[in-house]
């Protein structure tokens, strides 16, 4: 199952790596989120940002959103690749099932750390705080993993369910702004009004946020991050499960 | 190779789209299944490659059983399924490396079999490229190379040629034959191409509505229907036409009289002696015969006997186009309800008059579709239909036109330009909906 898995990461990478264009596009979204929400919130936040400015708080969300638009979208990718007939092909073949849905999650997976690493260059570049050394950015990285799987797994889940792109592009525009916005991803939890609190309670990006947050601003908080990275995890294990099930079911 | 027995699939809703299929497969064999679009070749398919699952029966591929050993039917079969499965972002090599790594080969084999399958299909040179820069043909090349390259027992092979043009075609069917002989491969086709299936397999099943109707060798079906088939290509159409074929349908040593496109096809004992009497008849009712010739029954003539349809009628179409407002579904339009309506008048009545009255109204029918002509393309260039260019529906009925076009019976004559006006309503027709016209044109013969 893990070689299976990783040949097709392989394949899914050299497939990427032949269109850099496409991953340059969808860096360009947090990006503009990252220069228009610093440079529109510089002067009017008084938000309770522990001490730090406004864009050393925003920066773990813009990472978040990053990871967020990145992997909000494999399942269309799969779409293409069942009506190009090479999910056919690899059914066919004594290749793990497991591997097919693993492979792909994986390979979102990376690529969202290495678009919110640039996006943290970026971030970095424009004068943010962050505490950049090896550890605290490798457990931060981790989270954003987790999540990317998560969401990734989601992605590929309903693609399976809904097998047509409409309405998984459709899905996809409608869960992830909301996400994005019901988490602490661009304000504080104090800030919000109590029913938006209490729905970002139960949000998953929330703890990606958090977690984030307590390694790469300020005082590293190794509760929050472990607390968070755990969520995260079970959220990654839950949808993974969900969507390797409903590929299991594509057989008619 | 493969047994097949009592398979049956019944799809949401009740649909059976396989309905107790039996078939067995010899090793070193090649078997096309033959038929339309919606007969149940893929799904046959995918269920023998463990892609679909089944509702009742057995099925045993390579001596394994796909119901419960369905890992070991994998290991031992290739797919070339419709769509190509190649990746188009992937060099050749790629391709076929993948391939082999997830069949579990180690990269000293998967090197060596590139080699030979690059050889074989004559891709070395462009193994190195990516694939989107290949030709149809080679990708079809191709995607047959990586469903070899585990040197599977069983190939499948599900409409190996749709889409492809002529002489790709023909050079993949050497490709094919090669594989059997050279290396005894038992290979199970799908195909809605009659001319494949008779060049390519050894026994041909005959497949509708999910049932097999027969199975035999392509020359034993053949021989099943005797004598002549005489094609008749008429100058005008018209009542007289009409006339004529009434005529025929009274002559007790004519076996059967069937319009296909605008060739009338007589089916008689003896040709020689049926020749002379047909132009005789056509003088008689003042018809100009433009071409006469005179053949061996062909596969599509084993096709109309065995589902009671021409395979090109048969095939499903798809898409909204615009004719469908009057060509109908399935025969199920338009065209097909007048002509019922029709029908029923004259069993109800039973008068000369109302027969006369059918030839006319025929007439009738025939101007709207010539004067449907002028607002599109020209009927020369059905061929040319776009659903043909935009690939994605390769079955598309520009194919079909042609695939009739180039039947042995009817290569010896072409029309000239100026009987676009009677050419194009039958053209339409040859693609669509070719049964209406042929029950139209002979409306007692099945009384």
């Amino acid at each position: 199952m893990f070689a299976d898995t990783w040949h097709l990461f392989l394949k899914y990478t050299k497939i990427t790596l032949r269109m850099p264009l496409w991953t340059l596009f969808t860096l360009i979204q947090p990006l503009l989120w990252l220069i228009i929400f610093t440079q529109l919130f510089k002067n009017f936040v008084q938000a309770p940002t522990d001490g730090g400015s406004y864009i050393d708080f925003f920066v773990p969300g813009v990472l978040v959103m990053t990871a967020l638009f990145g992997s909000s979208w494999s399942g269309v990718s799969l779409l293409r690749e069942i009506t190009a007939g090479s999910v056919d092909k690899m059914l066919v073949s004594p290749v793990s099932r497991v591997a097919i849905v693993l492979s792909r999650v994986m390979h979102s997976a990376v690529q969202v750390v290495l678009q919110t690493l640039t996006i943290m260059l970026v971030a970095w570049a424009f004068g943010a705080n962050l505490n950049l050394d090896p550890i605290n950015l490798l457990l931060a990285m981790v989270s954003i993993f987790l999540l990317g799987v998560g969401l990734a797994a989601l992605s590929n889940g309903f693609a399976i369910i809904l097998q047509r792109e409409e309405p998984l592009v459709m899905i996809g525009n409608l869960m992830t702004l909301p996400l994005m916005f019901l988490s602490t991803a661009m304000v504080p939890k104090q800030f919000m009004p109590g029913w938006i609190e209490a729905v970002s309670l139960i949000n998953p990006i929330t703890y990606a946020v958090e977690s984030v947050r307590a390694v790469l601003v300020g005082t590293p908080d190794l509760g929050t991050y472990g607390f968070g990275v755990g969520i995260m995890f079970v959220f990654a294990g839950l949808s993974l499960a969900w969507a390797v099930s409903a590929f299991n079911g594509l057989r008619d | 190779m493969i047994r097949v027995s009592g398979l049956t699939k019944i799809f949401e809703g009740g649909n059976k789209a396989i309905n107790d299929l039996s078939l067995e497969v010899k090793q070193g064999e090649i078997l096309a299944l033959l038929g339309p679009n919606g007969a149940g070749k893929t799904t046959t398919i995918r269920v023998l490659t463990t892609l679909s699952g089944f509702d009742q029966g057995e099925v045993e591929v390579a001596s394994f059983n796909v119901d419960s050993d369905p890992e070991s039917v994998r290991r031992a079969i290739g797919l070339v399924a419709q769509k190509t499965g190649v990746d188009h972002f992937l060099t050749g090599r790629e391709n076929l490396v993948l391939q082999g790594r997830l069949y579990r080969m180690n990269t000293a084999e998967i090197e060596s079999r590139i080699i030979e399958l690059a050889k074989y299909f004559e891709l070395d040179d462009s193994l190195d490229r990516t694939v989107m820069t290949y030709s149809g043909g080679m990708q079809r090349k191709l995607d047959i190379a990586t469903a070899l390259i585990h040197k599977p027992k069983v190939l499948f092979l599900d409409e190996p040629t749709l889409g492809l043009d002529i002489k790709s075609r023909q050079n993949l069917w050497q490709y094919i034959n090669k594989l059997n002989i050279e290396q005894g491969l038992t290979i199970l086709l799908t195909t809605h191409y009659l001319e494949e299936a008779d060049h390519l397999s050894h026994r041909v099943a005959i497949i509708n509505q999910g049932k097999i109707q027969i199975i035999d060798t392509p020359e034993a079906l053949k021989n099943d229907i005797h004598g002549d088939a005489v094609i008749l290509n008429f100058d005008s159409q018209g009542p007289e036409t009409g006339d004529f074929t009434y005529a025929l349908h009274e002559d007790p040593e004519i076996k059967d009289v069937v319009w296909q496109n605008d060739k009338l096809h007589v089916y008689v004992d003896n040709g020689g002696s049926a020749v002379p009497k047909l132009v005789h008849l056509a003088e008689e009712k003042g018809l100009l015969i433009k071409s006469l010739s005179l053949s061996q029954p062909s596969l599509d003539d084993v096709f109309l006997k065995y589902t009671g349809t021409t395979l090109d009628e048969a095939v499903k179409e798809e898409g909204d186009e615009w004719w469908h407002q009057w060509a109908g579904k399935g025969g199920g339009g338009k065209w097909q309800k007048n002509w019922d309506k029709w029908q029923d008048k004259i069993e109800e009545s039973g008068s000369e008059e109302d027969k006369a009255g059918w030839q006319d109204k025929m007439q009738e029918w025939q101007n709207k579709d010539d004067s449907g002509q002028n607002g599109s393309a020209s009927p020369t260039k059905t061929d040319n239909s776009p659903q043909q260019q935009s690939g994605k529906q390769p079955q598309g009925d520009g194919e079909k036109s042609q695939k009739t076009n180039d039947q042995p019976q009817q290569s010896t004559d072409k029309q000239s330009e100026s009987d676009k006006q009677q050419d194009w309503p039958q053209q339409q027709w040859a693609g669509k909906d070719q049964g209406d016209w042929q029950k139209w044109q002979q409306p007692e013969k099945d009384k």
